[in-house]
């Protein structure tokens, strides 16, 4: 039987580090009988953007045809294949219908949603945007959230990408409901490789020969380590354009700098937030148990874990942030050393190429002079000559 | 999104829709009937309002409401709403009365089709026309809406630009001129940000979009040509060129350039980016249809930086030695471009004219046969 194992989401539920391990794994796979369709880490994200039109600084040109291309892969394929990314959680009704159409008749799809209580995925949330250059406070993110309007683009995003029940209509109302797999994140504190374990149960992977090295995630950072990227977009988004933010801000910045100070203080939610969510994702709990999904782990754990002290990045203050800006300002001169010094050894390839490119430019005369100087009698010869020419 | 019949208001739903493919104009709340689901899914809110609003504007081509009901609303907007009383489930965004959805929800929708549109029609060549090589040669460059009339003008009369040794000419204006043009075709390009929000890129950065930075725009061509003249005084440049006349440059209202600029993003996301530029050049803009809103104008929040940045301008031109035909102060604003009073957003167009000129582009396809 043909199968599609679709998974849409949910963001900040390890998602990186699964589709990490797919990835560098995939022509392992594809010996074991199942496909997964990427020629490039974010293939699937690519594919996605076509899927919902959606533009992503210019990423988006890289994305067309790519929805088409991935869905062709998968028809060919007579075994299983596996699509994953968690932006596909936004998609709405008709574009779901075009998905799902797109892999052909015959196909058993099964749609697989990971998620995690809206304790940690609130504040990972509004942690995301400032990584993407938002200039949003945190205050103001939860105000957004909470407007039931949802007329903000956060706000709309945001329960696009987080609202379980709605998703699950939304990608498995055409589904029986044992087709529809719902793993969840452990809560704090459970064993390291707990959440791949569920993983690995739920996509069919156990007992395949699998390297599991972690090279790809999607760290977070600390309160005052958010509350400082969060000031530096401020001064940094309008001078340094997205495909330079990438690799400077994000990528050295946020994930190789500040997520490593993980003795700081951990984004939480305010009190009143936190007992919010905790109501609102109890009638998520009910709602699910109520439709007969296959859960992989417990439930419950999508409740969250009692509040603990609020630290509020909105009034992190200047002690809070000096010791995280000496770590980037340290990163940033050890990142400009480094591209000073592979300025340097371009600067000297060229020199050398352009030498090289001067010597096999010259004429057969030229070439003859230089030859004839290099010896004494060739000298003399070339002295004769030119006394003859009077030159 | 429930499609169910069954479920309270669903058939109404499905009786709207078969009606809005009908040709009807009845507002949801005002509707009534019955009917059957013809699809998987209820079309979102956006498209079903958006294809009574083309059944008001007239009677649209065949296949036209297939592809709106099915059209995807592109970038991160709301996503697909549910109607008000169309009975659904208690998650997701609040469901809507469709007749109060911002202009700016259906011109997704619209945009959507009119980019497919668009990469149907194909790349557009412009006709050959004989070479007249013993004509003087010239090289244009600055503002790209003066430069675009010029260039095309002795283009159609056998005059391409370029040949060795070809002076150049530099064509400006008035700085706030000049802004507002190459922010109009950019939308007819790659697409850009909106008016205000590309305004404000400028003026954090305190530059000058690179083309019409006249110092800058001279030096760069001096490097291949001694001949190069900063020409801001138009009235002189057919004698410059050796013509009679030239016709005057043809600026796109606002509505138009922000509809080009939505439509040049999703054709962003359908065609590679070479392809995008010239279906937006070559196919949409000689395509676009007249319409009498005037052209982005500066508003008055950006009036202070563009003046000092034009004086600045006027003078290096006087300074530095450059070959300036007209004043170099012609580079100065002289509130040469009114601006708009349009609520919320002076200076540009509002959302509901580029909804009416992007309903009137889909319920009247003449325009895909201009050009």
């Amino acid at each position: 039987m043909k199968k599609v194992l679709l998974h849409v989401g949910t963001p900040k539920t390890g998602t990186s580090y699964l589709q990490d391990v797919l990835f560098r794994n995939r022509e392992s796979l594809r010996e074991q009988g199942i496909l997964y369709p990427i020629d490039r880490f974010d293939g699937h994200f690519l594919a996605a953007l076509d899927l919902m039109r959606l533009t992503w600084g210019g990423l988006e040109t890289q994305a067309v045809g790519a929805w088409d291309r991935l869905a062709e892969e998968v028809r060919e394929w007579p075994g299983t294949s596996i699509i994953s990314h968690e932006i596909f959680s936004t998609a709405s009704p008709t574009q779901i219908d075009r998905a799902l159409t797109s892999f052909g008749e015959g196909v058993e799809v099964h749609l697989i949603v990971s998620v995690r209580d809206l304790v940690r995925q609130v504040p990972a949330e509004w942690q995301e945007n400032v990584k993407h250059r938002s200039l949003v406070s945190f205050s103001h993110f939860l105000e957004m959230i909470r407007d039931p309007a949802r007329d903000t683009r956060i706000g709309s995003w945001f329960w696009g990408a987080q609202e379980i029940p709605d998703i699950l209509d939304r990608w498995g109302s055409t589904l029986p409901p044992e087709q529809v797999h719902l793993v969840t994140v452990p809560r704090p504190g459970a064993a390291p490789d707990e959440l791949w374990r569920r993983f690995s149960h739920t996509f069919g992977l156990d007992g395949l020969e699998l390297d599991l090295t972690p090279e790809r995630a999607n760290p977070s950072m600390g309160v005052p380590e958010t509350a400082l990227l969060r000031l530096i977009n401020k001064r940094v988004t309008p001078v340094v354009d997205p495909p330079d933010y990438r690799p400077l801000v994000r990528e050295l910045l946020a994930h190789q700098t500040l997520s490593r100070r993980t003795k700081s203080a951990r984004l939480g939610l305010p009190p009143a937030t936190h007992e919010w969510v905790q109501e609102l994702s109890r009638t998520w709990v009910e709602e699910i148990q109520k439709r007969g999904y296959d859960v992989v782990g417990d439930v419950a754990d999508l409740i969250g874990q009692p509040a603990e002290a609020f630290s509020d990045p909105d009034t992190a203050t200047a002690a809070d942030l000096l010791p995280p800006a000496l770590d980037a300002i340290k990163a940033l001169l050890v990142e400009g050393s480094r591209l000073r010094e592979s300025e340097a050894t371009l600067a000297r390839d060229l020199d050398e190429t352009r030498r090289e490119l001067e010597i096999a430019r010259r004429t057969p005369a030229e070439k003859t002079v230089q030859a004839m100087e290099t010896s004494r009698s060739g000298r003399v010869a070339l002295g004769a000559y030119r006394r003859l020419r009077r030159r | 999104m429930s499609s169910e019949p069954s479920v309270p208001g669903t058939a109404r739903a499905w009786g709207w829709v078969a009606h809005l493919r009908a040709g009807g104009t009845t507002p949801w709340d005002a509707w009534t009937g019955d009917g059957v689901p013809t699809a998987r899914v209820l079309p979102g809110a956006q498209q079903l309002e958006l294809l009574r609003r083309l059944n008001l504007a007239g009677r649209a081509p065949d296949g036209l409401a297939d592809r709106v009901l099915t059209a995807a609303a592109p970038g991160r907007g709301k996503p697909d709403l549910a109607l008000v009383g169309a009975g659904r489930s208690p998650y997701g965004p609040q469901p809507v009365d469709p007749s109060l959805l911002p202009p700016d929800e259906l011109i997704r929708v619209a945009t959507s089709v009119l980019a497919e549109d668009l990469v149907a029609l194909g790349v557009s060549t412009p006709p050959r026309r004989l070479h007249r090589i013993w004509h003087r040669r010239h090289r244009l460059a600055g503002d790209p809406i003066e430069v675009a009339g010029v260039r095309d003008h002795l283009a159609s009369r056998g005059r391409p630009p370029g040949g060795p040794g070809a002076p150049v000419l530099v064509l400006g204006g008035p700085l706030d001129q000049m802004l507002a043009d190459v922010w109009t075709r950019r939308c007819f390009e790659r697409g850009s940000f909106g008016w205000l929000e590309w305004l404000r890129f400028w003026q954090q950065r305190d530059e000058l979009p690179p083309r019409i930075d006249l110092a800058a725009v001279a030096d760069r061509h001096r490097a291949q040509s001694p001949d190069v003249h900063v020409v801001l005084d138009r009235s002189q440049l057919p004698d410059l060129l050796a013509v009679r006349r030239l016709p005057p440059p043809v600026r796109q209202g606002s509505d138009a350039a922000e509809l080009a600029r939505r439509i040049a993003t999703v054709v962003g996301l359908l065609v590679p980016p070479d392809e995008r530029a010239a279906l937006m050049t070559h196919t949409l803009l000689p395509r676009m249809p007249a319409t009498t809103t005037p052209p982005v104008a500066l508003p008055a929040e950006h009036r202070a930086w563009v003046q000092a940045a034009a004086e600045r301008m006027a003078r290096q031109l006087s300074r530095a030695g450059y070959a300036v035909v007209g004043d170099p102060r012609a580079v100065v604003p002289t509130q040469s471009v009114a601006p708009l009073e349009t609520a919320g957003s002076p200076g540009a167009a509002s959302g509901q004219q580029v909804l009416d000129l992007a309903v009137a582009m889909l319920v009247d396809d003449t325009w895909k046969g201009q050009g």
